[in-house]
């Protein structure tokens, strides 16, 4: 948790006084309401202020006659909601990428879905949708008509000769290095990489919007389908958010259960990624032995849930499924047979040499590099920035388990994934004292189906990093926004920096140790 | 007069035919050690503890659809696998297999540089294969291939003079026999030139941790990508062949080749017998050297070869010529 005692709302107070108005207490630690221009002084502000100010997702909304622009800021100590509003026939507001990198990503999102042009936001053009997608249609606006949008026809692919000595390699949307279709335009030097390009979109399925049109019931299970790998978090992240609109308190006991649940979850997505990164440096054997055992908490989270890949134990008030007392001595002899294998495991990724060569000094990132960025989760502790969202806002029963924040300094490759290996003891860890505290009482409490209008933001730390939930309500049965930013997105612009100047050998396992989830990107 | 005993020789045993089962036995063997020590259970199916496996799987790709890319030079991209093929077997051929090879009078002084200036020329048609297809994988896969044989040809040469200095002479046959009859196998009088040799082998025939063009999360394919149907038969086979006359080059080198102790009998049998055990407890070191290693990058590969490998060569073959100079003749 990074230790700080900076009074970030006493800092804007200062500086900007009569200009914006603070709600304290609304989303979180402040909601701040700008006029145009300003957001950028007071994300300057901030910025001046304290080194961990990083933008933790940009929402659009539809408000009618004008769109809302709401930058939320994450500092050391508070999360902040900056809201600005442009006018929906001209909407324009000035980028704040040159005031922090952290925000490129998040703008370009906003620009596509709801046509709000940055001026000055260094990446052109779509990033989201389909070169193909028609003008003037922004398909997270609440006027668009679906029967409106005809694709133009597909452009032709340019074919470039190479310039020189550099020659472009596309990799993706179809590649067998990458599982899920995304396409990186690397352009190398020999075999020096010298530029990277991004482009994602290839499999957005609109939950967002989706969403708007089912019930918040409804809209736990399609939330939950975001991801394969890290389900129940996002499920998790949606369920809290909307209790925080409903001011519900969950069980004590079913805060207990979440966080077996999110821990389990946990436990099984850094045993495929320690494993998938094997398959990446060409060491087999590891892969193989990472998905063996990765069987036994599949089994476990079939054990709670009834279900292998989608638990769907996550519900508002609780959880849908109580743990039964004869299940416990199963899960734990499971748990004491993992942590056997452990100490393998960390002497293979801390000292096999093959896999040191492959991974140590690969795709540093540094210290200030990563605050800038504001990348999230493992990527962020590799570098040193020590953020954990379970300690700097702990959520469901994690203030009352004691665990270790893992922090590497190194910065490469194999620091982030020996932050992994060492998390998932800890998870080991938090799953056994829940499971020996585990409070009597109910699993879940009765909640209204009718949510009363207002809005929240929540947090919660995901396998990959931080998960970022807003939700506005308009009093009815089904939300009016949800917007859910994924660690991963956030943790891309960082490789777009280590990438760069490295051999392109090295791009696979730079790559895989951001642990990227381009289902959880697309949307 | 048709000399019906030579035919048999070369189209069956020892030669085409034997060779062809015997690496198809290795192959099964590789996988089989491969998942066992990943906790797999490998190839089950076919045949008896799925020994049928890679017969099935060659002749499976033999019915596959055989695609020839239209920008691909296409006389090069046909016949450079058939090709290499040809060479690895013909390559296998001057082996002394059940005591003699395959044409008993086709050994002469000097044809351990002609063995391995075949497995040269073999390299050097996978990277036309790949360099054919005209696919930037195929073109960096064969790139590597030729990067990485060029580098690794000039110490394995080295090294394979080490035991033709012991011996005294350059012919393989005169190699494997005189470490059975007037010597001991050359593992014990050279034992730093075997575990050199098994190293470089393991980077020649580009085996983990040097399998970087087979490198699948960077090219794809390597230089297999734009290969289909039997074409890519014949890749995989010529590939298995390397691996095996890899093998069998070290039996000949430093394991007394066929030869041992003949109980009863035939000769040709025994010779055959201790030939197989050999290479297969050769296959077993290889194979566990690839399971246990992660894949190197390319820099590293080549730096090792340069900066270790080489100047290690150079250093055994030295060593060899000190000793056997001055000590083997105080001891043998």
């Amino acid at each position: 948790m990074p230790n700080s005692s900076i009074d970030i709302i006493n800092v804007i107070e200062s500086k900007l006084k009569d200009k914006v108005q603070i709600q304290k207490g609304q989303l979180s630690t402040a909601a701040i309401t700008v006029s145009n221009g300003l957001h950028r002084d007071v994300i300057q502000a901030m910025v001046d202020a304290d080194p961990y100010t990083a933008i933790s997702a940009i929402t659009g909304l539809d408000l009618g006659a004008s769109l809302g622009v709401y930058y939320h800021v994450r500092t050391s100590n508070a999360f902040l909601t900056i809201k600005a509003e442009v006018p929906k026939e001209n909407p324009k507001i000035q980028t704040i990428t040159d005031i922090t990198p952290s925000g490129v990503f998040h703008e370009l999102e906003v620009s596509d879905l709801f046509g709000v042009a940055f001026e000055g936001n260094p990446l052109p053009g779509h990033f989201v949708l389909p070169e193909t997608w028609p003008q003037g249609i922004y398909p997270l606006r609440k006027d668009v008509n679906a029967n409106e949008v005809k694709l133009d026809p597909p452009l032709e692919e340019e074919k470039k000769p190479s310039e020189g000595k550099l020659v472009k390699i596309i990799i993706g949307p179809q590649h067998p290095a990458l599982l899920e279709p995304e396409k990186f335009a690397v352009t190398v030097d020999g075999e020096t990489v010298t530029k990277v390009e991004p482009r994602i979109g290839y499999v957005h399925r609109g939950i967002e919007k989706a969403s708007e049109s089912r019930t918040y019931l409804q809209d736990i299970y399609l939330v939950e389908r975001i991801c394969g790998i890290c389900t129940t978090i996002h499920a998790a992240d949606f369920c809290e958010t909307v209790e925080k609109l409903l001011k519900a308190e969950v069980p004590q006991r079913a805060k207990y259960l979440r966080v077996i649940a999110l821990e389990l979850n946990r436990l099984h997505s850094h045993f495929l990624t320690l494993g998938h990164a094997g398959l990446e440096i060409g060491y087999e054997t590891l892969f193989q032995y990472f998905w063996r055992d990765r069987e036994p908490i599949m089994d476990l989270i079939e054990l709670t849930s009834g279900s292998r890949v989608y638990p769907s134990i996550m519900t508002i008030g609780g959880v849908r499924r109580d743990l039964k007392d004869t299940d416990l001595p199963k899960i734990k002899t499971t748990l004491i047979e993992l942590r056997k294998k452990l100490p393998f495991y960390r002497q293979v990724y801390e000292n096999e040499p093959s896999l040191r060569a492959r991974m140590k000094n690969v795709g540093i990132l540094k210290r200030e590099d990563a605050l800038k960025l504001g990348v999230v989760g493992p990527v962020a502790r590799g570098s040193g920035v020590d953020i954990d969202v379970r300690k700097d806002e702990p959520y469901e029963a994690y203030s009352e388990i004691p665990f270790k924040e893992i922090v590497y300094q190194d910065g490469d490759t194999w620091a982030r994934m020996n932050v992994r290996m060492d998390e998932v003891e800890e998870s080991i860890n938090i799953i056994e004292y829940a499971l020996d505290h585990l409070p009597a009482g109910p699993f879940r409490v009765k909640v209204p189906r009718v949510v009363p209008p207002g809005e929240a933001v929540n947090r919660v730390e995901a396998p990959r990093g931080e998960l970022f939930c807003y939700i506005k309500s308009n009093g009815t049965a089904m939300p009016e926004r949800v917007k859910v930013r994924t660690p991963t997105y956030a943790n891309i612009p960082s490789f777009l920096k280590t990438a760069i100047g490295e051999n392109i050998a090295d791009v696979p396992p730079n790559f895989v140790s951001l642990d990227p989830c381009f289902s959880c990107t697309d949307r | 007069m048709i000399d019906f005993m030579l035919i048999f020789r070369i189209l069956v045993f020892p030669g085409f035919t034997f060779v062809l089962f015997l690496t198809l036995f290795c192959d099964w063997v590789e996988r089989k050690i491969e998942a066992r020590i990943q906790n797999r259970v490998g190839p089950m199916v076919a045949g008896p503890g799925g020994i049928l496996q890679p017969l099935a799987d060659f002749i499976k790709l033999l019915t596959k659809e055989d695609i020839t890319p239209r920008d691909a030079k296409k006389t090069i991209f046909k016949f450079a696998p058939l090709v290499a093929f040809s060479i690895m077997v013909f390559a296998m051929a001057f082996l002394p297999i059940d005591g003699g090879s395959v044409i008993s009078a086709s050994g002469f002084n000097g044809d351990l540089i002609i063995i391995l200036a075949f497995v040269t020329i073999a390299n050097f048609l996978l990277f036309l294969a790949g360099w054919a297809s005209c696919n930037p994988y195929g073109s960096i896969g064969s790139a590597r291939v030729l990067t990485q044989f060029l580098g690794y040809d000039i110490p394995l040469t080295l090294l394979a003079l080490t035991p033709a200095f012991i011996a005294g002479s350059l012919n393989i046959f005169s190699i494997a026999y005189i470490q059975v009859t007037q010597l001991l196998p050359f593992i014990l009088l050279a034992p730093w030139a075997f575990v050199l040799f098994i190293i470089t082998m393991q980077a020649e025939l580009e085996k983990d941790p040097f399998d970087i063009p087979h490198a699948d999360s960077e090219v794809v394919g390597g230089l297999e990508t734009e290969y289909t149907g039997g074409k890519l038969a014949f890749l995989h086979l010529t590939r298995d062949v390397q691996i095996v006359f890899g093998a069998a080059l070290v039996v000949e080198l430093f394991l007394g080749g066929p030869y041992g102790p003949v109980f009863f009998g035939l000769p040709e049998f025994w010779y055959s017998l201790w030939f197989i055990l050999k290479l297969l407890a050769v296959v077993i070191i290889t194979e566990y050297i690839t399971t246990v290693f992660a894949r190197l990058r390319i820099d590293q590969v080549l730096r090792a070869n340069w900066k270790i490998l080489l100047p290690a060569a150079i250093l055994s073959l030295v060593l060899t010529v000190a000793m056997v100079t001055w000590i083997y003749p105080m001891v043998v």
